[in-house]
């Protein structure tokens, strides 16, 4: 997928756990790994909002687009 | 008080008890065709084989038609619906139609009734297509909102 998610570098850079930001977010840890890895399909703007809130970041901080090569 | 468990075991019921049917035709099968061919008023003698060829070519599609029914209801059962599995047995069972079609068309050229079959079972296999077309969205869509955080 060309979204790439960036939550671990925000993250590590507030130095705050997946146990942390889950609890802040509300959201699981299976969830939290889904979103990292860059599993997820699709994220609700109620959790953006939540991560963002959590994080004191904006949305693109987290989100990247990148051009995926077809070749 | 009827319920969704007692409704898949009475189908799976029907499922066995197709099953047996199939396991007593293929065991009872050339008594049963030389009867139908005493009892039938058009001049079968000597085709007594071909009914025979059909039948038991028609038993393996309707064995794995039966075995996958089974399989989907047992997933069924277990709240396993709206996976990836269950699309497959539904487009081997729609298979399964199909090439019972293709052998009772064949069987047209000694027997023409079988057309009947033939028609009817193509019908069934279309409808279990489409049904397996939408089984195939909605696991799709049920992937998407599951990795929806």
């Amino acid at each position: 997928m060309p979204i790439i998610v960036n939550l671990d570098v925000i993250m590590a850079k507030r130095k705050i756990s997946s146990g942390e930001l889950g609890e802040k977010v509300g959201i699981s840890q299976a969830n939290l790994s889904i979103l990292k890895t860059g599993k997820a399909k699709a994220i609700r703007f109620s959790t953006l909002e939540a991560i963002c809130k959590a994080l004191d970041c904006q949305p693109g901080d987290i989100l990247e687009f990148k051009e995926q090569d077809l070749k | 008080m009827w319920n969704d468990k007692k409704s898949i075991s009475l189908s799976k019921l029907c499922v066995l008890v197709f099953t047996a049917m199939l396991i007593g035709t293929d065991l009872s099968a050339p008594w049963l065709v030389r009867w139908f061919v005493d009892f039938s008023r058009a001049n079968l003698v000597g085709k007594e084989a071909f009914f025979l060829v059909t039948i038991y070519s028609g038993s393996v599609p309707a064995a794995v038609l039966l075995f996958c029914l089974y399989r989907l209801l047992r997933r069924i059962e277990l709240e396993q619906v709206f996976i990836a599995t269950n699309v497959n047995y539904l487009r081997r069972i729609s298979w399964s139609c199909f090439v019972g079609a293709i052998i009772c068309f064949a069987s047209m050229l000694y027997y023409f009734p079988w057309v009947f079959v033939a028609v009817a079972a193509a019908f069934m296999g279309l409808i279990v297509r489409v049904i397996k077309n939408v089984i195939a969205q909605a696991v799709e869509l049920k992937n998407e909102s599951e990795l929806t955080i």
